[in-house]
């Protein structure tokens, strides 16, 4: 089969300093398909250097559960990166 | 037993009335509530606060509080659960979150709302921006736990 280019568009939404970092609370954005969380993540940190520090200190969310690195993103997935949690 | 259904959960951008809340839980068939209520501090590690700012991924952290509301009623021999989260700037000794459990006993009352307020400090996805007299922080916090990567969502095909 040839190889057709798909792309995937997914919602991602900043909170705390990494709003601050990234300068948004939400955008939307084309990835190519196969893209992970990690590949989105590596994508801001290309364009935000800063990001790269707080990677190991971060979870992410799909869909509004918690998610892991290599979660698969599919168009109309909403992704967010969520730094330590600290409500009460 | 009440259902989970009379349970309160909410996150608020007014202040929150401990009081009104124990009266929402409270029922004939009830022995025991207990209540939380966390407050802002007017100090950080030795630093005077000024006042909090809380955010929070809205969708998200009504969803997981809820969760915890649930689990309450599965673990614990409780009637009612209110669960409420303040949002915004707050001011010092503003209650910024109230959890209120009733139950026929009072054991399972300390029980629960114990645990539903360290899993909501550990899980629910709240910020605390700490202003000072010369700057901000945002507070130090917890990381949720995460599903492994074996775990992972497979690619819809």
């Amino acid at each position: 089969m040839p190889s057709v280019s798909q792309s995937v568009r997914v919602k991602v939404l900043f909170f705390g300093r990494l709003k601050e970092i990234a300068g948004r609370t939400q955008e939307s954005i084309d990835l190519p398909a196969e893209a992970d969380i990690e590949s989105l993540f590596a994508h801001y940190a290309s364009h935000y250097p800063e990001l790269q520090q707080y990677r190991s200190s971060l979870v992410a969310s799909c869909n509004q559960e918690f998610a892991s690195w290599n979660t698969l993103l599919h168009t109309g997935d909403e992704v967010a990166f969520l730094p330590p949690v600290s409500g009460g | 037993m009440a259902s989970p259904s009379t349970d309160i959960t909410a996150l608020v951008h007014e202040p929150i009335d401990p009081v009104a809340l124990e009266g929402c839980v409270r029922g004939n068939a009830d022995g025991a509530i207990v209540i939380f209520d966390g407050f802002v501090r007017d100090h950080s590690k030795n630093r005077r606060t000024l006042y909090l700012e809380y955010e929070a991924y809205e969708p998200m952290a009504l969803a997981k509080i809820q969760e915890i509301a649930a689990h309450l009623h599965s673990q614990f021999s409780i009637h009612r659960v209110a669960m409420v989260h303040r949002l915004g700037r707050l001011e010092i000794g503003e209650t910024s979150v109230c959890i209120a459990v009733s139950a026929a006993h009072r054991a399972a009352a300390f029980d629960a709302c114990r645990y539903a307020i360290d899993t909501l400090k550990r899980t629910v996805p709240i910020w605390k921006k700490e202003y000072f007299e010369d700057g901000f922080v945002w507070a130090d916090g917890e990381l949720p736990p995460v599903p492994s990567a074996t775990s992972a969502v497979k690619p819809a095909s």
